[in-house]
């Protein structure tokens, strides 16, 4: 039975860790087609600028998460205008701009490795200690991790859902055109999706390095593990990648429990295999009539 | 003259040129740095075939590659055949795997199918580099059955080393060569094929073509296992060639290397990926002194062709070909 609770706890927290990083690529997805390639370099620069705002300028946490949030929006709107912006209307945009977007992570990912170096570097927005419930110990910063990924699900559902950008966010996704001519600003729109994404990655980044360390490299993995996420939640649904998060990162919790570490990505592959099969557009994903 | 005689005749004097190369540079590293620009040529032509004239988004071209490496190198290793039979069984197995992918995502539209091609890689990767259960116990160390971390060395060699002695790299050299040379004059032929036909005749308009009988996943299928003969035979000889096979050539900068070929050259046309290709290993040789700035030279250059040169070098040209073509044609209808 612990070891029920313990697989749980961890399976929750990976899931919540996942959610942060997948709901930016579901966002970008969803309002213009465009898979970000370079979301896991975000991550890795917001965990850097944490790191480099606390120990480096020796500022206090609140500061370091916000200078982390600021810059990679910033940069999420630097890929909007440098990259995405000027061929967003052309012919295979969703190829072109996956292929420069890998580009531009490869970029940053090295701009990080010059600055910060290879040597990996402990993330100091973290919590030490723990407590220890009926013997299931919870880390207190898996639960804080947990509290904020919920927090930071429920601000973006109000977000969305309640103000007037959000409704402009999902009217440009229903239909980019049709937005446009009732008065959205539909370049705003992109680009402030890519900045709520870029903000999204920083936080992704802070926790995953605060479970393990900072690397220049860090971001690859749980990059490909939430593209794993949309893809089974169907690329593009926001409400279901949350789901599918939580699902998937309990899931490895299982098999790593069960079969081994080493098997854990091997299996996610498999089960998104399987889910491509059954529904090819993905568990929450609606079936599109395509247009010829 | 018909495009296809045009392109038979660029292939021969680009193999007629390629001929005398060694004899005229006297350079090991020139020439072996030649021969390495066959074997990614060859990749990317092939590759070229599935995402520019099949117009699947496949990025499992270099897990194909890496199969049929793996594979060469892992017969040697074991059971000890000869390279000359253990290439066509790596280009074969590379076939085999390919198939299997292709049945999985041909379903699938878009970046559905890039997005699992690159898992499937990372997976292999994971899988190698992961794995530290000892398959065999050499007296140079504990071998896993994938070769782990390490990779294999010392499978054996074509044979040029007995016979060309310190020259053997020129014996590879020409190896290379006629490998790249008929995997262009295949990708001459498939595009001016019917297939290539029906492939131009999905694009342009997949519901005529469908409603004529053009079956979109049957010919994505074949287009997706023809390719991978000659990727995994260059995969092959890459293991030959180099010696050592480890899980490098898994990696994520291995693939954007090669994808950028593709796209900096031209996707979907005949020569634009070896021009991409030869535009990429120079490119490649001359930020070699930047150092750490290497990487990022790369991605700059990447990012530049994609937002500037949306149909790559071979676009470009083109465009200004038709543009200084034009003042002229004006001029003479007047």
């Amino acid at each position: 039975m612990d070891v029920f609770f313990q697989i749980l706890a961890s399976g929750l927290t990976l899931g919540a860790v996942y959610a942060i990083s997948t709901v930016g690529l579901a966002l970008v997805f969803g309002a213009m087609n465009m898979l970000n390639m370079s979301h896991g370099a975000l991550m890795a620069l917001g965990g850097y600028m944490a790191w480099f705002t606390m120990t480096g300028l020796g500022l206090p946490p609140v500061a370091g998460m916000l200078v982390a949030v600021l810059v990679c929006a910033g940069v999420g709107v630097m890929i909007y205008l440098l990259i995405a912006g000027p061929m967003l209307h052309s012919e295979g945009f969703e190829t072109r701009v996956f292929i420069a977007t890998i580009g531009f992570g490869a970029m940053l990912e090295s701009v990080i490795l010059m600055a910060f170096g290879p040597q990996p570097k402990p993330q100091p927005l973290a919590v030490q200690g723990g407590l220890s419930v009926a013997e299931v110990h919870l880390p207190v910063q898996n639960l804080l991790i947990l509290v904020l990924a919920m927090m930071l699900m429920a601000a973006l559902a109000l977000l969305l859902q309640k103000s007037r950008i959000g409704r402009a966010i999902r009217a440009t996704a229903q239909n980019r055109d049709a937005a446009r001519l009732m008065g959205v600003r539909v370049g705003m729109v992109y680009a402030l999706v890519l900045a709520i994404s870029g903000g999204l990655a920083a936080v992704s980044g802070i926790t995953v390095s605060s479970l393990s360390s900072l690397l220049p490299n860090m971001g690859g993995d749980p990059m490909l593990k939430a593209f794993i996420i949309c893809v089974v939640a169907g690329l593009g649904r926001v409400p279901g990648s949350v789901i599918a998060a939580l699902f998937i990162g309990l899931f490895e919790a299982v098999v790593q429990y069960t079969v081994g570490v080493r098997f854990s990505f091997a299996s996610l592959l498999l089960l998104v295999i399987v889910v491509l099969i059954w529904k090819p557009q993905g568990v929450f994903g609606r079936h599109q009539g395509v247009r010829l | 003259m018909t495009a296809m005689r045009r392109d038979l005749l660029l292939c021969g004097l680009f193999a007629c040129a390629a001929l005398v190369w060694p004899m005229i540079s006297d350079m090991r590293y020139s020439v072996t740095q030649t021969t390495f620009f066959f074997i990614w040529a060859t990749v990317v032509v092939q590759w070229n075939l599935v995402f520019g004239i099949g117009g699947i988004f496949s990025l499992a071209q270099v897990a194909i590659f890496a199969i049929g490496a793996y594979v060469t190198a892992m017969l040697g290793y074991y059971l000890g055949t000869s390279m000359l039979l253990a290439m066509p069984a790596g280009a074969v197995a590379a076939v085999a795997a390919s198939l299997i992918l292709g049945i999985a995502c041909l379903r699938l539209y878009g970046p559905y199918v890039a997005l699992l091609t690159i898992c499937v890689s990372q997976v292999l990767y994971v899988l190698i580099v992961n794995d530290t259960d000892c398959f065999t116990n050499p007296p140079s160390g504990c071998m896993p059955l994938m070769g782990g971390v390490r990779g294999f060395s010392r499978f054996g060699d074509l044979g040029f080393r007995d016979w060309l002695g310190a020259g053997f790299y020129i014996g590879n050299y020409y190896v290379g060569l006629l490998l790249l040379t008929a995997a262009i004059l295949f990708s001459i032929v498939i595009i001016h094929s019917p297939m290539g036909l029906a492939f131009r005749a999905l694009r342009d308009n997949p519901v005529y073509a469908a409603a004529r009988g053009v079956d979109r996943f049957r010919y994505q299928l074949w287009i997706f296992g023809l390719s991978a003969f000659f990727t995994g035979l260059s995969g092959a000889f890459y293991a030959v060639n180099t010696g050592v096979v480890g899980p490098v050539v898994f990696s994520f900068q291995h693939l954007l290397f090669l994808l950028s070929m593709i796209v900096i050259g031209g996707v979907g046309t005949v020569w634009g990926p070896v021009i991409g290709a030869a535009v990429l290993m120079l490119a490649d040789e001359a930020m070699r002194e930047l150092g750490d700035f290497r990487d990022i030279g790369m991605g700059l250059l990447l990012v530049a062709c994609v937002v500037l040169m949306p149909r790559g070098l071979t676009g470009l040209f083109q465009d200004i070909s038709r543009r200084l073509a034009k003042p002229a044609g004006t001029e003479g209808a007047r």
